[in-house]
């Protein structure tokens, strides 16, 4: 338990930072199929004899490669893809570990996390991602904000936009597979969306969004562990869990206010 | 503040989006520090084309030639108005390209910041959320950040689109100062009127239709060699007007 807690808090850092600009960029569908996408790979990777982040990410990576290509000439929309490539990969994963690898119930382990198959590779790579998504922030914030905000404006301040794209999704990719071990592949976005789609109904600022989603993100991750332990549940889903309760009553209390802004824009 | 050697000048240019038949060829103008140029045509006729050239977002041929990197001042509506950034935030990305990631903005360009805002009329509004501003007031907090920026060329998307009197009067006021100020602006604009009171006229249809003084250039076969059936003439001859046709 100690262990998940460790691994908790320094995912909660990466996925905060990362998660509050996946929101912001309108990336949360596709972070959630990145996700879904490392299944396959993670089924494949004891047979294999592959790490499983290896092959996690090897997976990922080919899901946004496939993406690229289908969405290349406009003739099919990026979501309407990445959903179509989501669901192939569930199917793909759900095919392989029922009839080809026979994994049982580890699959349950694979596609929800574990509290107990935490190791020390899986700490180490919590913390690498935690660092580097600090790090990035600190270097590509105006990068990131600016593209984001005004894209076809943003080379014209000196923005590399497309880098910094590039580097954002390579990170999602990261922490993608480090978020894997705790909640699982269908549930990476009760770490990497929930807690930043919740910090941005009640902040007003990009200084005050971060912050809060990496506070929501340790908070609701560690009273889903709590939860997970006490009602021996799968820790995904009882982040999942606490993480809509927080959005919801976030909803709520910020309800008004949305109703005053919204009235200002009309 | 009109005349002398060119500040901007642009020869033979094409420019493209990718291989096989250039989507905007043929342009060559100049212009005098301190000169306004409406740059008129149909929609797809250029216009954009024109300014991510100049920009250098797209592979040119022809040789352009101008004093540091121009300011963009784009269209409002592309602006994603629910971002958690201020009409000061807004304006302090014109400090973007002179700041290293590792340096936080310098004072000074806080405060040359805070100093477009009041410019444009807006030194009151630069803690309000830009997407909570009108229009008009957005467009001169874009406005304020090609400011911040401090570029001698500047190049307005429509600057007038969609825009309150008020925000258009400080517009116009804002665009006469920068004249004074001996920079040149290029201004896509589809108000031909409007047009006649700037320095220079460009009209693109695919490739340069005419470039001059409004009042010898813009004339009923330049207009229907610009807009094609989109110009309506009026009266006797003296004033036409763009019906522009906008695919929803």
């Amino acid at each position: 338990m100690q262990r998940a807690v460790v691994a908790i808090l320094l995912l909660a850092v990466a996925a905060g930072l990362l998660g509050a600009w996946i929101v912001l960029r309108r990336l949360a569908f596709f972070a959630h199929a990145v996700g879904t996408a490392t299944f396959p790979g993670l089924v494949v990777a004891g047979p294999w004899g592959l790490t499983p982040p290896l092959a996690a990410l090897g997976a990922g990576l080919g899901f946004a490669a496939l993406l690229a290509r289908l969405t290349r000439r406009g003739a099919t929309s990026s979501d309407a893809a990445t959903g179509l490539l989501l669901t192939g990969a569930l199917a793909l994963g759900a095919v392989l570990a029922s009839d080809v690898y026979r994994s049982g119930a580890g699959v349950d382990r694979l596609l929800f996390g574990t509290l107990l198959g935490l190791g020390d590779g899986d700490l180490w790579l919590a913390g690498a991602v935690a660092l580097a998504a600090v790090a990035a922030t600190a270097a590509l914030a105006r990068t990131w904000l600016a593209t984001g905000f005004d894209p076809a404006g943003a080379p014209a301040l000196g923005i590399h936009a497309q880098r910094g794209d590039w580097l954002l999704l390579a990170l999602l990719a990261a922490t993608v597979v480090a978020v894997l071990p705790a909640v699982g592949a269908l549930l990476v976005s009760t770490l990497l969306v929930v807690p930043a789609a919740t910090a941005r109904l009640v902040t007003g600022s990009l200084g005050a969004l971060l912050p809060t989603a990496v506070a929501l993100a340790a908070a609701e991750g560690f009273a889903g562990l709590l939860l997970a332990y006490h009602l021996d549940l799968p820790p995904g889903p009882a982040i999942a869990i606490v993480g809509g309760a927080g959005f919801a009553l976030a909803a709520l209390a910020s309800a008004p206010r949305q109703r005053r802004a919204a009235g200002v824009a009309a | 503040m009109t005349g002398g050697p060119p500040a901007l000048q642009v020869n033979g240019l094409s420019a493209s989006y990718g291989p096989g038949r250039p989507a905007l060829r043929g342009v060559t103008f100049s212009a005098a520090a301190g000169q306004a140029v409406a740059v008129l045509g149909p929609n797809g006729g250029g216009k954009t084309t024109l300014f991510r050239a100049l920009l250098g977002e797209l592979p040119v041929a022809g040789s352009v030639r101008y004093g540091g990197a121009p300011a963009y001042v784009p269209q409002t509506e592309r602006s994603r108005l629910d971002f958690p950034v201020s009409a000061l935030d807004v304006a302090l990305m014109g400090a973007y390209a002179r700041t290293p990631w590792y340096r936080r903005i310098a004072a000074s360009d806080r405060a040359l910041a805070r100093r477009a805002l009041l410019r444009v009329g807006l030194g009151e509004r630069a803690a309000e959320r830009f997407g909570a501003l009108s229009g008009g007031q957005r467009q001169r907090v874009l406005v304020a950040r090609a400011l911040v920026q401090d570029a001698r060329l500047l190049l307005l998307d429509e600057p007038f689109a969609g825009v309150d009197r008020a925000s258009e009067d400080a517009i116009m006021g804002i665009l006469d100062e920068l004249r004074a100020e001996g920079r040149v602006l290029l201004i896509a604009t589809h108000d031909i009127e409007q047009a006649r009171d700037w320095d220079r006229v460009l009209c693109l249809r695919g490739e340069q239709i005419a470039y001059g003084p409004p009042a010898p250039t813009l004339t009923t076969e330049v207009l229907e060699a610009t807009y094609g059936d989109e110009i309506v003439v009026l009266g006797d001859g003296e004033r036409a007007v763009a019906v522009q046709h906008h695919a929803h």
